[in-house]
């Protein structure tokens, strides 16, 4: 299945055609699904989400565009999106940091902010210039939905320093995939 | 948090924010700053460009066949109800279908008529043609910024299952305004004046399948069918 069929599928289900929501579905909703369990990590729970997340499909298909993202990644935005505000739903809505991180010698330069809208380069490499556990950390908080609360305890690392860690190494990730 | 004497960095929050890590609080807080803030949208979507290459990492996982006819029974139960159906009948959809290609087939005609001035000396200054997605025109519609009214051609639906179409202004940040209903039977719909001051060259227009009368919210409650960019003509 391109990503010009999926974007086919969508632009029809746009327009209110069952049929190819139907065939949409049945193309993506195993990968979906998959999103939903490894997040939640409960397939009832996934199984409720993922029903949500194919009624905001039909819903909201009228706003994709292929032109600003792949069809499969717009999809995968929708699911991860709605199994994290699941589980952010049952933590505490707000977290307790001592202060704002302080990364501003981080910042990137205004070059590297102007090169932001250019080409999007290959996550891994970059992932690859960070410090192992750095790098590992970005990936499991993505890949799980882990919070910045599960990040720090995992790491065994107060929350504050997990999250300058981690905002330091998306800057990081931001110029390096800037270059 | 506390109570920010310090801006977050933007970039790094549009990351935190992709990947997951924020609170609920943040999470809707940074949504909403998403719909001020365009240069803020656009970093979070370069975000999810950029992370979304780890997605070949999710495993498909099979699960139990009944989920999607209960999502069927949920979108579509809901569309079978009297009052509540944004979506409307499939004989509707099956007629703007229809409408929509019959507009497509007209076109050569009413692209002749177009040309020809809207009023004495004043040809039409903006001109949109509005399709779905993958598919071609399904109407035109020209501003003459002078009247501050659209001209709408053709408007060959006639929505008359208690459905109204409705024309939006959708602004590069922020909701969509609403222009007004597309006249049914074509013809002109005529704008307010400060309305008028916010069209330009380039602007986004899309048309909305809403209950008759228009949306009872003020925001767009239907599915888009058509939309199109203003282009000077």
């Amino acid at each position: 299945m391109s990503q010009d069929d999926l974007s086919g599928l969508i632009a029809r289900t746009a327009l209110g055609d069952r049929l190819a929501f139907s065939s949409l579905y049945s193309q993506t909703s195993a990968k979906l699904f998959g999103v939903a369990l490894r997040i939640l990590k409960d397939r009832g729970q996934a199984e409720d989400a993922i029903q949500e997340v194919y009624v905001r499909i039909w819903r909201r298909a009228g706003s994709f565009r292929a032109d600003q993202a792949s069809a499969m990644a717009w999809l995968v935005t929708i699911a991860r999106n709605q199994a994290i505000d699941l589980i952010r739903a049952r933590q505490p809505a707000t977290l307790e940091y001592d202060d704002a991180p302080d990364i501003a010698d981080q910042a990137p330069d205004p070059e590297a902010r102007a090169a932001l809208s250019g080409e999007t380069r290959r996550i891994e490499g970059c992932l690859g210039e960070l410090e192992a556990d750095r790098a590992a950390a970005v990936v499991a908080a993505y890949m799980e939905g882990l919070s910045y609360q599960e990040l720090a305890e995992q790491y065994a690392v107060p929350l504050n320093t997990m999250r300058t860690w981690l905002r330091r190494s998306l800057i990081k990730l931001r110029e390096c995939m800037s270059r | 948090m506390s109570t920010g004497a310090q801006i977050p960095d933007d970039n790094a929050l549009a990351g935190e924010y992709v990947l997951g890590v924020l609170p609920f609080a943040e999470r809707r807080r940074v949504e909403e700053r998403m719909a001020s803030d365009s240069g803020f949208a656009t970093l979070v979507a370069s975000w999810q460009a950029d992370l979304s290459n780890l997605d070949d990492a999710y495993q498909p996982e099979m699960q139990p066949s009944g989920v999607k006819a209960r999502i069927d029974a949920r979108l579509f139960a809901e569309a079978a109800k009297p009052a509540g159906g944004l979506w409307g009948s499939l004989v509707f959809w099956r007629g703007l279908a229809f409408a929509s290609f019959a507009a497509a087939v007209a076109f050569g005609i009413y692209t002749s008529d177009l040309a020809s001035p809207a009023g004495p000396g004043q040809a039409p200054a903006l001109v949109a043609e509005l399709g779905a997605p993958g598919s071609s025109v399904g109407l035109i519609a020209a501003l003459d910024p002078a009247d501050g009214a659209f001209t709408i051609t053709p408007a060959a639906f006639s929505p008359d299952d208690g459905k109204s179409l409705e024309l939006w202004l959708v602004p590069g940040e922020g909701a969509p305004v609403s222009l007004g209903l597309v006249p049914g039977d074509g013809g002109r719909l005529v704008l307010d004046r400060n309305l008028v001051s916010q069209i330009s060259d380039g602007a986004l227009l899309a048309v909305s399948v809403e209950p008759l009368g228009g949306s009872p919210t003020g925001v767009a409650t239907g599915p888009v069918v058509l939309s199109g960019a203003l282009a000077k003509k």
